[in-house]
């Protein structure tokens, strides 16, 4: 091991890299081997832990998923009933989804608690906010995915709540459903945004999340 | 916080390894949790979606209900505060919530505006969440009926009468500014009708019918005596 690091840190000058990233001091407040009341600081944490898992059991739950009115429903029922460990996936992807709305909550209300988005941490509690909503984003879309009764018909409820926007709503609407009704584009797009646009914002606004993070620090209790 | 030698005192602890250790174990404990819970709740899949159902009321996922259940507040011309104004308000003021929360101090009751941000939205995700799921069981979603009895059935064609007839025209008398419902019972179910007594727009969104203030048995009777009329 020591061997490979070696050869490695020797052409790609690595050890400066991961000093930046993992050789920081936790302040007292946030190490839960000194204070019980450091666990509040994990939820963040653990929230992205969910995400990764999410990301996760959506590749593979994408190995089987076809994006169409005729196909979605059956390769669902497929992914659930006939393929290794497929319902398990499902399952735990499911599960996920309530986990990150938790796990993302209990941090927003651990930062607000201890204070923590004041200056200079504004900025980063805007990135939170828009974590948050992207996180809402891929609950929603992810809805349709399966093709069942309740997936098109909340979907409708949904894509109308959007059309009932002043000036942009119907546009944005039939953006969405990609016509007046929810059919087989719906479900393409829906099913894009859940697994390219929203990822792709997710990993920007995480990343910035993170070097924010780093660059200031724990925030302290004052 | 940080300092400039970060090999320093004994007692102090750094991200590597002593953190990564605590996140691993957190990880891995989360981990089995979700598991164990996706075994408890399996991942529902109804039947495929079809379309010309209109008879189907969605229910979302638990925690889109509290926003569900506030745009039940908010009908006709003021839908747009429900699924707007409100919204976005809330979306200002959370962006705006370090700018108006500066002061010192973490105790929350020298806090005033985070403490009342966060009990305001707290108090009212919770509250509405809890009367939609109330609603849900109450009515809608998983409606319980009574049995059909010969003396609810009358009931209902006496309520009807009273309270329907006026625009609903039935057996060729009644009014014409309703659809007639002479065989409605056999054109739809009686869970149906009881969802479009209590909530007239699930039929269209413009419709003209007018909420009519009916108990739960009296609008069980008129369920009941509708969806015999075949």
């Amino acid at each position: 091991m020591s061997r490979v690091y070696k050869f490695l840190d020797e052409r790609l000058n690595l050890t400066p890299l991961i000093r930046s990233i993992a050789d920081h001091e936790v302040p007292e407040h946030a190490d839960p081997s000194k204070h019980v009341s450091a666990f509040m600081y994990c939820f963040g944490g653990i929230a992205f832990f969910i995400l990764l898992l999410q990301a996760l059991t959506g590749v593979f739950l994408m190995l089987y998923y076809v994006p169409s009115p005729e196909d979605a429903y059956a390769s669902v029922n497929y992914i659930e009933n006939e393929t290794a460990f497929g319902g398990f996936i499902r399952g735990i992807h499911r599960v996920g989804t309530t986990a990150a709305v938790v796990m993302v909550s209990l941090h927003m209300l651990r930062v607000v608690l201890t204070g923590s988005y004041r200056k200079p941490r504004e900025l980063n509690w805007i990135a939170g906010i828009f974590l948050l909503l992207l996180v809402a984003g891929s609950c929603f879309t992810g809805y349709l995915l399966p093709w069942d009764q309740k997936a098109y018909w909340a979907t409708t409820v949904g894509v109308n709540m959007v059309a009932s926007i002043p000036l942009a709503g119907g546009f944005l609407a039939d953006a969405l459903r990609g016509g007046s009704e929810v059919g087989a584009l719906t479900l393409v797009r829906f099913f894009v945004i859940h697994v390219m646009f929203l990822p792709a914002f997710l990993v920007i606004f995480l990343a910035a999340h993170f070097f924010m993070v780093r660059r200031q620090g724990i925030s302290r209790p004052l | 916080m940080e300092t400039d030698s970060p090999s320093g005192g004994r007692d102090r602890s750094f991200f590597y390894p002593h953190q990564m250790f605590f996140e691993c174990m957190t990880a891995l404990a989360v981990l089995a949790v979700l598991v164990a819970l996706s075994f408890v709740w399996q991942a529902p899949l109804e039947e495929m979606a079809d379309p010309g159902d209109v008879t189907y009321v969605p229910r979302p996922e638990w925690y889109f209900l509290f926003y569900f259940q506030l745009l039940k507040y908010f009908e006709g011309p003021l839908t747009v505060v429900g699924t707007c104004v409100l919204p976005a308000l809330v979306f200002v003021l959370l962006l705006l919530l370090p700018f108006l929360d500066k002061g010192e101090t973490v105790d929350v009751r020298k806090r005033p505006v985070a403490a009342a941000v966060c009990l305001a939205v707290a108090f009212s995700v919770a509250g509405l969440t809890a009367v939609s799921i109330l609603e849900d069981e109450r009515h809608g979603y998983r409606m319980v009926l009574p049995p059909i009895t010969g003396e609810q059935i009358a009931e209902g064609q006496d309520l009807f009468r009273r309270f329907c007839q006026s625009c609903h025209g039935m057996d060729g008398k009644g009014g014409f500014f309703a659809p007639d419902l002479t065989q409605i019972g056999s054109r739809t179910n009686r869970a149906y009708i009881e969802r479009v007594i209590l909530q007239p727009q699930i039929v269209s969104q413009t419709t003209i019918m007018s909420l009519v203030p009916l108990s739960d048995t009296e609008r069980h009777a008129v369920s009941a005596y509708l969806s015999r009329k075949k």
